[in-house]
């Protein structure tokens, strides 16, 4: 009687917790292993994409996948813990299973940005979602121009992916900047907010892509910077966040305007996006 | 057209009671909803609308998407779909337009939702017209009409001596009873109308975003919510688990679904606490632009079919049909 086309969208693939690695304070980072079926599915999902996670008996919730399928089939996640869900996959360890629905969403488009110079600017556990943007350029380093990286955080110890600066820093034609609110007198870096660094750094717009994930404010007031530096709007990309109940355009939860930022997002450019992110703040 | 006499469909809807799950308006301690009936005794015949929709028939307010086994570290996950046939009688054209919408969402715009798919796919509808039209509705003003069987497999009228019988799909032809029926003599008769509201087009929206209006018109609302729950055609949820009775030494959960609604308080608060949508008017806008302009860009239909029921629900007397009234004298001063 039943007509299903394929799977249930709401049913999630069971994975094994693989790893499990204290990141910052309150962050952790989950190595994912899916079991059976769900593993053809992740096979090729893109930078950008996310998916929604089970720690089952408290729910789900959605998080950009912090790797890429070329370096192995572990999902990574990058996870703060802040409220029930979350909360609840911090108690998980190595070998606790959870669920995972995804890929969602669309993608940056990696293609279109061979042969341009990036700039990439990953505001607190926003940087999650752009590693496996810098790990797609970093291991095809010679399909893309100059990679300047601007990575802030509220403190030196919230900075992300902090063991992998130096493999950043040897790549070919590559820059990382860093900038923290506020630090104690070790810190040899930047102190201000990534829109700070951003005029100080003041990269130039020709031939250059501008991609950023961050809280809201921060992704508005650096598209600004960015469009007061000669970028223009289809030159620059964001990577939204809208809560989201569902992941698959069902639930509406997650709308801007007329589109839905599950699946016409989470990326979006900023000619797209731009009309929205005054009523996203 | 054939005609059906009042203890005629009676004894149709005793049988159709006996030989399957029969839905139909009833009285739930003083409230009308769409309820299973175990004899046609059971249905209240005169009424403008049931509270809520019928809707909840397919798209239920609490709904249980699968079952959670924790036994150890070993998860077990049972999907939920529901299955058995029904039938449902006394649909108001309204809420089977209000299908229009949901069917676009969750049957025609992958991924297809099992859920609700697998319930529509095993139920037929039997539409009942409404003679005139409730205090509040205005259907006809959003592409409906009381007699519209657009979205019902059969639809009954009432005449003089039963009810006209029209047979919309071949669901519909199979519920017919068995007995011979009569040929109706004359015409159905037409509903009574009541005055049209305007219905602003979708280009009226966009250019009102940012009117004042919206702060002034939502300055009273309660952010209570009761708007959505009534309608036919809101299809928000939320998605949580819930602890069930441990078994057999094993942790049972499951895994819910739940309506919920863009005019509430924290619907768009994201981790961290920021709130785009934290004040009023910016919710109330978004519920109205969804209605007339979001939901037809995104999917095609109307999500408004003109019930009313949000207009007799709401406590603080935000009337919908005020609002494609202010919308449209709002693009008529800035075209
Ligand atoms: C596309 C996308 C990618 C994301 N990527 C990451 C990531 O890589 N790492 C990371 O740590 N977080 C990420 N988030 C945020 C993460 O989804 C939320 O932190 C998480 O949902 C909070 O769930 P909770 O049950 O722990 O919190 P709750 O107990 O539900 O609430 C805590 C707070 O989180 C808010 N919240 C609840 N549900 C959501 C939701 N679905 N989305 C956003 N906020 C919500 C609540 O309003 C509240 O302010 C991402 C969100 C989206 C939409
Ligand atoms: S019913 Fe009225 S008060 Fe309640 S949320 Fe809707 S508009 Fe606001
Ligand atoms: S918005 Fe109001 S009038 Fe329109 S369908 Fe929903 S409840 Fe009925
Ligand atoms: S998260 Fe449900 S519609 Fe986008």
């Amino acid at each position: 009687m039943t007509i299903r086309n394929g799977h249930n969208a709401m049913l999630p693939y069971l994975g094994k917790l693989v790893t499990v690695q204290d990141m910052a304070p309150e962050i952790k980072l989950f190595g994912i292993e899916l079991l059976n079926v769900g593993s053809a599915q992740f096979a090729d999902y893109q930078p950008g994409q996310f998916a929604f996670v089970s720690a089952f008996g408290v729910g789900e919730a959605p998080f950009g996948i912090a790797s890429t399928p070329e370096r192995g089939n572990v999902l990574e996640f990058a996870v703060q813990r802040l409220g029930a869900v979350t909360t609840e996959m911090h108690e998980l360890g190595e070998g606790d299973i959870v669920g995972v629905r995804g890929p969602m969403g669309n993608w940056f488009p990696m293609e279109d940005f061979k042969g341009h110079d990036l700039v990439v600017l990953g505001g607190g556990i926003g940087g999650a979602p752009l590693r496996p943007v810098l790990q797609t350029v970093l291991d095809h380093r010679a399909d893309y121009g100059h990679l300047n990286i601007l990575w802030a955080a509220r403190n030196p110890s919230l900075l992300l992916f902090r063991e992998e600066y130096d493999t950043w820093r040897a790549a070919p034609d590559t820059e990382l900047h860093l900038t923290v609110d506020e630090a104690d007198g070790e810190w040899e870096h930047d102190l201000g907010l990534i829109t700070d660094l951003l005029e100080k750094v003041a990269p130039a717009p020709k031939n250059t892509i501008a991609i950023t994930c961050g809280p809201p404010i921060m992704i508005y007031y650096a598209s600004k910077v960015l469009q007061k530096l000669g970028f223009e709007p289809k030159q620059c990309y964001a990577t939204l966040e809208a809560r989201m109940h569902c992941g698959i355009g069902k639930c509406g939860r997650c709308n801007m305007g007329e589109k839905l930022v599950c699946v016409d997002g989470p990326v979006f450019s900023i000619a797209e996006a731009g009309r929205f992110l005054e009523s996203y703040l | 057209m054939q005609l059906i006499s009042h203890s005629g469909l009676a004894t149709w809807l005793d049988h159709l009671a006996q030989e399957t799950t029969l839905i139909a308006p009833r009285n739930v301690d003083g409230v009308l909803l769409y309820r299973p009936v175990q004899s046609s005794g059971d249905i209240v015949w005169d009424f403008v609308r049931p509270v809520l929709s019928v809707k909840e028939a397919f798209f239920p307010a609490t709904e249980r998407v699968l079952t959670i086994e924790k036994t150890g570290q070993q998860i077990r996950l049972n999907e939920t779909v529901p299955d058995g046939e029904r039938v449902i009688f006394g649909v108001r054209s309204c809420d089977a337009r209000g299908f229009l919408a949901m069917d676009a969402l969750f049957a025609n715009t992958e991924p297809v939702d099992v859920y609700y798919t697998t319930r529509r796919e095993n139920t037929a509808l039997i539409g009942l017209s409404c003679n005139e039209m409730g205090e509040t509705c205005f259907c006809t003003s959003t592409g409906g009409a009381p007699d519209d069987p657009t979205g019902m497999d059969l639809m009954l009228t009432e005449v003089d001596d039963g009810y006209a019988i029209q047979v919309i799909t071949e669901k519909g032809a199979a519920l017919l009873p068995e007995i011979t029926l009569q040929e109706l003599a004359g015409e159905i008769p037409q509903p009574v109308l009541n005055d049209p509201v305007p219905f602003p087009p979708m280009e009226a929206w966009p250019p009102q975003f940012n009117d004042a209006y919206w702060a002034d018109m939502a300055e009273r609302c309660l952010s209570c919510r009761i708007c959505a729950y009534v309608c036919p055609t809101c299809r928000c949820f939320d998605v949580r688990d819930e602890p069930l009775p441990a078994e057999n030494g094993s942790q049972h959960f499951e895994r819910i679904r739940c309506w919920d609604s863009c005019a509430g308080e924290v619907y768009r608060q994201i981790a961290g606490g920021h709130n785009p949508r934290a004040a009023k008017g910016d919710r109330m806008r978004n519920r109205f632009f969804c209605k007339f302009y979001y939901y037809p860009e995104q999917y095609g239909p109307v999500a408004c079919t003109g019930c009313g029921r949000c207009v007799d629900a709401c406590p603080v007397n935000i009337d919908i049909t005020e609002v494609m009234h202010a919308v449209q004298r709002l693009a008529e001063v800035e075209p």
